[in-house]
């Protein structure tokens, strides 16, 4: 499944030198931990358990959530890889979630009563890809005007962004309509 | 359009947005009217020495026109001092900085709600032809929502750069206002570089393949008078 | 107050009323009426850039703030994607564009941590040069657009002054004043000359006495203090919980500098201070920064004084990642593909790896992910702007209008790097 991230090593708990402190406030979860490029470890799990595993990791000790976000790895499947990153203060420590969602079924559980600070980063990911939050306090859009029908960085949106476009469109005729007398302008 | 009384003072004044193509100020053929009275040379020398900036500072440019207003590159000193955040009280638009599609509507907004007569500098590349971005939510440049009169590139501009071009434009305030084409945008008042052969970049921005008959974009002899 | 007769005048009855006094008074305040919806923005001299508040007020307090951000979105991550991971290198500097080498190196320290690209330490001894200088001019526009918005329009003055001084120094060094893009993968792109560094030890030498300068016009000045103490005062578990990290958590009394948690560049190496405030207002968060920029300055010297000793390359000869020399590229067939490669395929290996750096506004991480490919894959920016306008409508609710300045200028987010 993670067929993407060939330097990740598998790295199960009881070889390691001596166990993560949060593993054991984790027991009873089925999850995949494995270490990124960058030495951090990283945690995958399925939908299901995703908001326990956060609970738990809360508890532990993570309180700060530092980012949400996804990767799109369109066209494989599954699509999205939800990551949360979280930060421990107190013992210095970073950890990585991450959560696969596949295409047309992209909604996951919302972090935002654990960490009110992830608000917005939710906000910004169904922005930006659609993946819906599920039980989140206030869902819409960050950084694209509210009518806009695009989720943009999704692989198959294009860079330059899709003209004609139905909002810009109308805008774009309602501004010409008032200064420029020629029909046929280029621009 | 631009009407008169009988003394040939411009009443009813239209931001320069048209030539004034009736009456004793008409255009002439070189494109810019010419004075019937003294009072209006009067408050024309007003005008060019006190354009007051409407600084629409919208991101990196933003904080070089701060720079410009600042102690080294006093804007005070050409009588740009009283840098009004309110459009109602500005004829000078300087937009610095990039727009996107969501601020357009509120950048458009602005420009309406000043006063004539108005010119706009649009400051950077960002907001002279959308910059180093070619993505969905940028403006390709403001002079698709608004008229431009002059354009200054850099990313962003040094303030000096945006004085250099700030006095021409000044000058050509004096004299009743910069040439404007038929869409209202200016023609290029400032090219540096007279010699430089034409290329295809040299082609009228609005009008590329010449079907539209706007003209020489780069007048080669800039006529300030 | 009193009357020519000595008696009260009529001001004076008003702002005594006791209530009770006057029972009509006391049911019903005829003075609540409807709530206002207030749009500050997106253009108003006060925002720090395109930000829109739809505030609603109860006259002259706040009943909620709803920030709308978005009006600088370029899409940034999007143009990663498109471009490469070369070409985003200007892009970066225009994220929080008061700052521009400090974005740059954050992203080549992820993109280092990604390709396990190790860099030469005269690289990192500059970088941390760079960072400083950067931090000291962010905080320079902190003070001076607080000032101007409070009212205090000569601190503006002031500290553009000092800014001017930084932009000649980076003019001579990088060749642009702002928006250097000087930083590449491996290092910095040319060394710091003795003229240079000539410039930067006169600057650091005279730039205590500039800021006791504006020391002394601030922070005893008791408009000053009226107007940030007691404001915005966020506790420690809300800081946390709220993402804050930079002068804003550390203004609420955590003890987090990602410079000693975390180090990068060899920050362990240099002796400086983190300064920590207690209430966590306004005001406390301006003396952090405040302090910051002395702090900065003492690295700063430190760095440049390692710089005498520490020598070697500012940047790799890793023809993968890096352009090799001019001369060479027009003498040598090999130099010659390298640059084609560097230019139109640079790969860096499969994985995701992230970096966060202590900036001026908090931490600044970038979130890079490869595919093995030499178009990226993923690109995202932690913003600390973003969390830190998170934070304004709980810190808001229930003041006064004119608070809300001090609040926007305390929390000084820059709208480049909150929208991308």
């Amino acid at each position: 499944m993670t067929s993407n991230e060939t330097r990740e090593t598998s790295a199960p708990a009881d070889s390691a030198p001596a166990a993560p402190r949060w593993a054991a406030a984790l027991s009873g979860l089925e999850y995949k931990q494995l270490v990124g490029a960058d030495g951090m470890a990283t945690l995958e799990v399925a939908r299901e358990q995703l908001h326990a595993l956060l609970a738990a990791l809360k508890r532990a000790g993570f309180a700060q959530c530092t980012l949400v976000s996804a990767v799109d790895h369109y066209p494989k499947a599954p699509r999205f890889a939800l990551t949360h990153q979280l930060l421990s203060l107190e013992h210095n420590e970073r950890i990585r979630v991450r959560c696969w969602l596949r295409e047309g079924d992209e909604h996951a559980p919302s972090c935002a009563d654990l960490w009110p600070g992830a608000n917005w980063s939710e906000r910004e990911c169904f922005d930006m890809f659609g993946i819906r939050f599920d039980a989140h306090p206030d869902l819409r859009r960050l950084l694209l005007p509210q009518g806009y029908d695009h989720h943009p960085l999704r692989k198959e949106f294009p860079h330059a962004g899709i003209e004609p476009d139905r909002l810009y469109r109308q805008w774009d005729k309602q501004r010409r309509a008032g200064w420029n007398a020629e029909e046929g302008a280029t621009r | 359009m631009g009407s008169l009384d009988q003394s040939g003072l411009r009443t009813k004044s239209d931001g320069g947005l048209r030539p004034v193509s009736d009456g004793p100020m008409a255009a002439d053929a070189s494109g810019s009217g010419f004075f019937a009275t003294r009072a209006d040379w009067l408050v024309n020398w007003g005008r060019k020495n006190s354009l007051w900036p409407m600084p629409l500072g919208l991101s990196c440019c933003g904080i070089e026109l701060m720079a410009m207003i600042g102690p080294k590159f006093d804007l005070a000193r050409f009588g740009a001092e009283a840098a009004r955040f309110t459009p109602r009280q500005c004829d000078l638009l300087i937009v610095a900085g990039t727009l996107t599609w969501k601020m357009a509507t509120a950048a458009r907004t602005i420009y309406d709600q000043m006063p004539d007569p108005k010119w706009v500098i649009a400051m950077g590349v960002c907001s002279s032809s959308g910059g180093m971005y070619d993505s969905y939510a940028v403006v390709q440049g403001i002079d698709s929502i608004m008229p431009v009169d002059v354009y200054v590139p850099g990313c962003p501009p040094r303030p000096d750069a945006v004085i250099e071009r700030e006095a021409p434009l000044a000058k050509l305030v004096g004299a009743g206002g910069p040439e404007r084409d038929e869409r209202g945008t200016g023609k290029l008042i400032f090219q540096p570089n007279h010699g430089i052969a034409r290329g295809v970049l040299d082609k009228h921005p609005h009008d590329p393949k010449g079907k539209l008959g706007l003209g020489d974009p780069l007048p080669r002899k800039t006529e300030i008078k | 107050m009193s009357g020519a007769q000595g008696g009260p005048t009529l001001t004076r009855q008003v702002f005594e009323y006791t209530p009770g006094t006057r029972p009509e008074l006391d049911h019903d305040d005829p003075l609540h009426g409807e709530l206002l919806k207030l749009n500050m923005g997106p253009q108003h001299p006060a925002t720090h850039g395109v930000l829109r508040l739809a505030v609603t007020l109860d006259g002259e307090q706040i009943v909620d703030v709803d920030p709308d951000v978005g009006f600088l979105h370029r899409g940034k991550e999007k143009s990663c994607e498109s471009l490469g991971w070369h070409k985003f290198f200007p892009h970066t500097d225009r994220l929080d564009y008061v700052q521009p080498l400090m974005n740059n190196i954050g992203y080549a320290l992820a993109l280092e941590k990604l390709g396990g690209i190790e860099v030469p330490p005269r690289a990192k001894v500059v970088r941390v040069l760079l960072m400083e200088l950067s931090r000291i001019m962010a905080h320079l526009i902190y003070i001076g657009t607080l000032g101007i918005d409070l009212g205090a329009v000569t601190i503006f003055f002031y500290s553009f002054r000092q800014r001017e001084e930084l932009y000649r120094i980076v003019d001579a060094y990088t060749g642009h004043r702002m928006n250097n893009t000087y930083v590449r993968i491996g290092g910095v792109y040319a060394d710091v000359d003795d003229k240079v560094a000539a410039m930067i030890e006169k600057f650091l030498a005279d730039f205590p006495a500039a800021l006791d300068e504006i020391d002394a016009m601030l922070t005893r000045n008791r408009i000053w203090y009226d107007r940030n103490r007691g404001i915005g005062i966020i506790s420690k578990e809300d800081a946390v919980a709220m993402s804050l990290t930079g002068p804003t958590l550390r203004g609420s009394g955590v003890n987090w500098d990602l410079r000693r948690a975390q180090p990068y560049s060899g920050y362990e190496e240099y002796d400086f201070d983190v300064p920590v405030g207690s209430v966590g207002d306004c005001y406390d968060r301006y003396l952090v920064r405040m302090t910051e920029m002395r702090e900065a300055a003492k690295i700063a010297k430190q760095a440049l004084d390692k710089l005498k000793s520490v020598k070697g390359d500012v940047l790799i000869e890793d023809r993968r990642y890096v352009l090799p020399p001019k001369d060479l590229v027009h003498s040598s067939m090999e130099e010659l593909i390298f640059q084609f490669k560097v230019v139109t395929d640079m790969r860096l290996p499969r994985g995701e790896a992230y970096h966060g750096i202590e900036s001026s506004k908090g931490e600044l991480g970038f979130f890079v992910a490869s595919d093995g490919t030499s178009k990226p894959l993923r690109c995202h920016i932690r913003a600390p702007g973003l969390m830190n306008i998170q934070a304004l409508p709980m810190l808001a609710k229930g003041r006064l209008f004119s608070d809300m300045v001090s609040l926007i200028g305390s929390m000084d987010f820059v709208m480049g790097e909150v929208d991308r």
